[in-house]
């Protein structure tokens, strides 16, 4: 993308006013788009992004400066912006740049950019109908066949140069149904690290099944009850709370400047003992998957709590250096535009011995979370609030009717004091992350899990 | 190559392809800011940023491709993009091009330049500075933000359509972390205007007094009863539910006001506007996404909905003139819909007589959980709450814990009074929401929830300005399904 030596005179630019590190994120990424409604193909979104960030950091100071001209000239006004920002200063540091090669774990068979229109239609339409044609309450289908190539190349001066190519493929289908005037809706949003090979493995026609049942289920269902109680919250998609709850509160990003429930906890029993919570970003052809991170460090797998006992955080260079740890892999950004920081990428609650039936089983009154939605959290207190997009009431240790409207809300730190029973059956769920950094894929996952008492918002 | 240089490119691409009806999109924008904590600036951020996309009418439909390079390679890729992709559609709506030659209301641009370097971190450390001085609760770890941005906008098309754009905003804001020694509460403000310490002051003092607020509230009753919504609470509900208003998802059977207009949506109380030019808005256009003039209107005159809003697609299916509300997210995204400045008009009543008319009730100033708890298509919403009760036509103790609950179709009936003084919250995307404080008749309140917060508000303007953010380092996260390039 930028050739070694290039990237060498611009670091060496950006260290011109006694920056002790900085950095170039170049990026070239294409995102492809087509979107169904009403039954036909109705919109394409296809979007060529192409700058670079120049970053200087000298103590806990952190200047960035971004272009789009990413000729040797423009990158160097970019640098040269970035090192008069940060003061007056000498240059301290003879940049060297040494190619890294990490390789990539996440093979790519049928890349999509060049797969043709026609094909990805053709799986999108598949979906569709699928959801169209799954009941007479079904009033109308929306279907988003989405693809991304992200080119990235970082140097550094501590000698980093490399590049790396993610390429990423989902398929979201959101159903709505209507019974007596009332209607809502179901969705299913599978995404992989993979091309169009995806859909190998999977089905898109289940994908728009799944969205149409949760939808048709949700319309004949009454409101959810509010109160405290016992909740099984089902695997995938259900990690969101784990995410939400303590994910986010476990970031370099708040917990460097001691605004997170959890600073100064590690080694601390923060959690129930049944709780193991893992980010990993090395599963081959995940959502959250990278080769390396955003700064160039390998990404890996960091056990966050194991048994209960917080472990480590995820962390960032320059938020590492206020809280005097090494980096973990877990540096992400959206694009070049987004100053990075410490971020998910795979984040799951490793599974336990519990039987599904005996979770369910053991609730004598509560909500059955099938499948969650959406949240947000606030990692400065630790409150969350999630959406249940299908969830039923537990009776006897049945589960019974769905019920709608409902939302489990709770601080953090106390959630997952009460996970008390984990089953067995890993899956994760995708999703786009937001925060500071931008928006970014990540995976979440648990197996069933059961909270012994959550506030449930219902009406 | 400049702009002008890639527009030539791309009409000699476009022509040689046999290309009759395109149009040219152009943004781009310069966002600088800093970021201070501990009296010390921790980011400094200049981006430059932009791009272009083409669209065509290719077969009857709109083909569309957009790029940040402006090279000649990229001007014939996007055309041949745009083309291909064109081909794929099948919608049969009709599509349209803005034809040149209308005219156009002035507007007033903010006549701000962007601060120097110098002005800028100078503003910032110093409302750090006051931002810690409001009030002993304060914790070190707040931090505040100032920011400038210039933003240019073109469109050019084959029909003789050639507008462009340019303002600049500059702001500030405060986040203010608060403690009582037993537990951690915060709040952000942000308010624009030149670089001062009195605006540092406004918005210190506010943040600092809204984060305080929430220290040792008490748990409200489980009632229905009257509520009364402040400026902010009720901004985050238009938010929230303005997509009802979009024709385009009221003729894909997404919003419940379709085939409402001319009706009574709303109790007479409620004049609900949409003004392009409003003063609060620091983005004032008087054009909109497609090039079709901007202007103000009423989009519900005294309870009865006057319009929904319309681009030229959505106008040509209704058969009727768009209303202008053309919409871009930004450079790349497709046409769609929304507001410029929306807001609901003042009422007569002052505040307190506000107050005093709800008798006994609650006050509802920070609303939760928007995305989660907020279905815009149903209008049902059960949402995370925060404020004071109302006792006697008097606010008395701040309460949290509590969710407020409703259908938005609903809400909209029932309320009776408006105070006298519409306030802007921050801007949320390219959309102003306002409000003065709303009296709503019988809403169900419940007490559910041990915990109040604020809704995580984007501070993003024009699709530059979503860097303010970055410089909270723990601003609200979301997690989010939501259709985006992933």
């Amino acid at each position: 993308m930028i050739a070694r030596e290039v990237c060498r005179r611009v670091l060496q630019k950006a260290v011109s006013t006694g920056a002790d590190y900085a950095e170039i994120f170049a990026e070239n990424t294409v995102n492809h788009t087509i979107g169904m409604i009403a039954d036909k193909v109705d919109s394409i979104r296809d979007a060529t992004i192409a700058g670079a960030a120049v970053r200087v950091y000298k103590g806990l100071r952190s200047v960035m400066a971004t272009t789009v001209d990413t000729s040797e000239a423009g990158l160097i006004r970019c640098a040269e912006k970035a090192a008069e920002a940060l003061g007056q200063g000498k240059a301290e540091i003879e940049v060297v740049l040494r190619e890294r090669l990490y390789g990539d774990i996440h093979p790519i068979r049928i890349v999509p950019m060049t797969a043709g229109n026609a094909a990805k239609v053709d799986i999108l339409k598949e979906a569709y109908f699928a959801a169209r044609e799954y009941s007479d309450a079904i009033k109308q289908v929306e279907g988003t066949f989405l693809d991304v190539d992200h080119n990235i190349l970082i140097a550094n001066t501590e000698g980093i140069y490399a590049q790396d190519r993610q390429i990423r493929t989902r398929l979201i289908m959101t159903a709505i149904a209507e019974k007596n005037g009332e209607t809502q809706t179901g969705a299913c949003r599978p995404g992989r690290r993979m091309g169009l090979e995806m859909f190998e493995t999977v089905s898109p026609k289940e994908t728009g099944i799944h969205a149409a049942r949760q939808a048709v289920t949700m319309a004949g269902a009454g409101y959810c009850p509010a109160g405290v109680m016992p909740v099984a919250i089902d695997n995938g998609f259900g990690g969101v709370i784990f995410h939400e709850a303590c994910g986010h509160s476990l970031e370099a990003t708040s917990v460097a400047y001691g605004r997170s429930q959890f600073s100064g906890k590690l080694g601390q029993m923060i959690a129930n003992p049944k709780v193991t919570a893992i980010d990993d970003g090395t599963i081959p052809n995940a959502w959250g998957s990278i080769n390396f991170d955003d700064e160039g460090t390998p990404s890996r797998r960091n056990v966050l709590i194991e048994n209960g006992v917080l472990k480590t955080y995820m962390i960032d260079k320059f938020n590492g250096r206020r809280m005097g740890m090494a980096p973990t892999g877990n540096a992400r950004r959206e694009s070049y535009a987004f100053t990075t920081t410490s971020r998910m990428t795979n984040t799951y609650i490793a599974p336990g011995d519990d039987k599904n039936e005996d979770i369910i089983g053991s609730i004598e009154y509560g909500l059955y979370a099938k499948e969650m939605g959406g949240g947000s959290v606030n990692p400065v207190t630790g409150e969350f609030n999630f959406a249940v997009n299908e969830g039923y009431l537990i009776r006897n240790g049945k589960v019974c009717e769905p019920v709608r409207g409902a939302s489990l809300v709770g601080k953090g730190s106390e959630v997952i004091k009460n996970i008390d029973m984990v089953g067995s059956e890993l899956d994760m769920g995708q999703g786009m992350c937001g925060s500071s950094s931008g928006s970014i894929p990540t995976n979440v996952g648990q197996a069933m899990v059961r909270v012994s008492s959550i506030t449930v918002g219902g009406r | 190559m400049d702009f002008r240089e890639f527009k030539d490119a791309v009409v000699a691409a476009a022509t040689a392809a046999g290309l009759v009806d395109y149009e040219l999109y152009y943004e781009q924008g310069e966002s600088i800011s800093a970021g201070s904590v501990q009296r010390q600036i921790n980011q400094f951020t200049n981006a430059n940023s932009g791009g272009v996309c083409f669209r065509a009418v290719i077969n009857g439909k709109i083909g569309a491709a957009s790029t940040e390079e402006l090279s000649t390679e990229q001007a014939e890729s996007i055309v041949a993009r745009a083309i291909e992709n064109g081909e794929t559609i099948e919608s049969e709506e009709k599509v349209f091009l803005c034809e040149g030659g209308k005219s156009y209301e002035p507007y007033a641009p903010s006549g701000l330049a962007i601060p120097a370097t110098s002005e800028l971190v100078d503003a910032a450390i110093d409302a750090n500075d006051r931002l810690l001085k409001v009030d002993s609760r304060v914790e070190e770890s707040s931090a505040a933000t100032a920011m400038a941005e210039k933003a240019h906008i073109s469109i050019f098309n084959s029909k003789g359509l050639d507008l462009s754009w340019d303002n600049t905003a500059v702001g500030m804001m405060a986040m203010a972390i608060t403690s009582d020694g037993n537990e951690k509460t915060n709040a952000y403000e942000m308010k624009f205007g030149e670089l001062s310490g009195d605006l540092a002051d406004e918005i210190t003092a506010e943040a600092v007094r809204s984060a305080i607020s929430k220290l040792g509230s008490q748990v409200a009753p489980t009632a229905v009863c009257p509520v009364i919504f402040s400026p902010d609470a009720m901004a985050s509900l238009l938010m929230t539910f303005c997509s009802a208003f979009s024709s385009e998802n009221a003729q894909k059977g997404l919003s419940l006001l379709a085939g409402k207009e001319g009706a009574v949506v709303a109790s007479d109380a409620v004049t609900l506007v949409d003004d392009p030019f409003c003063e609060k808005n620091p983005f004032r256009i008087n054009f909109d996404g497609e090039g079709c003039p901007a202007h103000r209107k009423n989009v519900i005159e005294k309870g009865r909905l006057t319009t929904l809003l319309y681009n030229l697609k959505t106008a040509a299916v209704a058969g009727r003139e768009t209303t202008g509300n053309a919409s871009r997210a930004n450079y790349s995204a497709p046409v769609g819909i929304a507001p410029f400045s929306m807001y609901l008009e003042a009422g007569t009543l002052t505040e307190d007589e506000l107050f005093a008319k709800a008798g006994n009730g609650v006050y509802i100033n920070s609303l939760g959980g928007l995305h989660a708890g907020a279905n815009p298509v149903s209008g049902d919403f059960s949402l995370q709450s925060a404020g004071a009760m109302i006792e006697n036509g008097k606010k008395t103790t701040p309460v949290k814990s509590f969710t407020v609950a409703g259908n938005f179709y609903e809400l909209l009936g029932k309320i009776t009074d408006l105070s006298n003084e519409v306030i802007f919250p921050s801007p949320s995307g390219t959309t102003t929401f306002g409000s003065p404080f709303v009296l709503v008749d019988n809403l169900s309140i419940a007490v559910k929830y041990f915990l109040q917060r604020k809704t995580p508000r984007s501070f993003a303007l024009r699709g530059v300005f979503v860097h303010f953010m970055r410089f909270i380092s723990d601003a609200p996260f979301v997690f989010s399904h939501r259709r985006r390039a992933a």
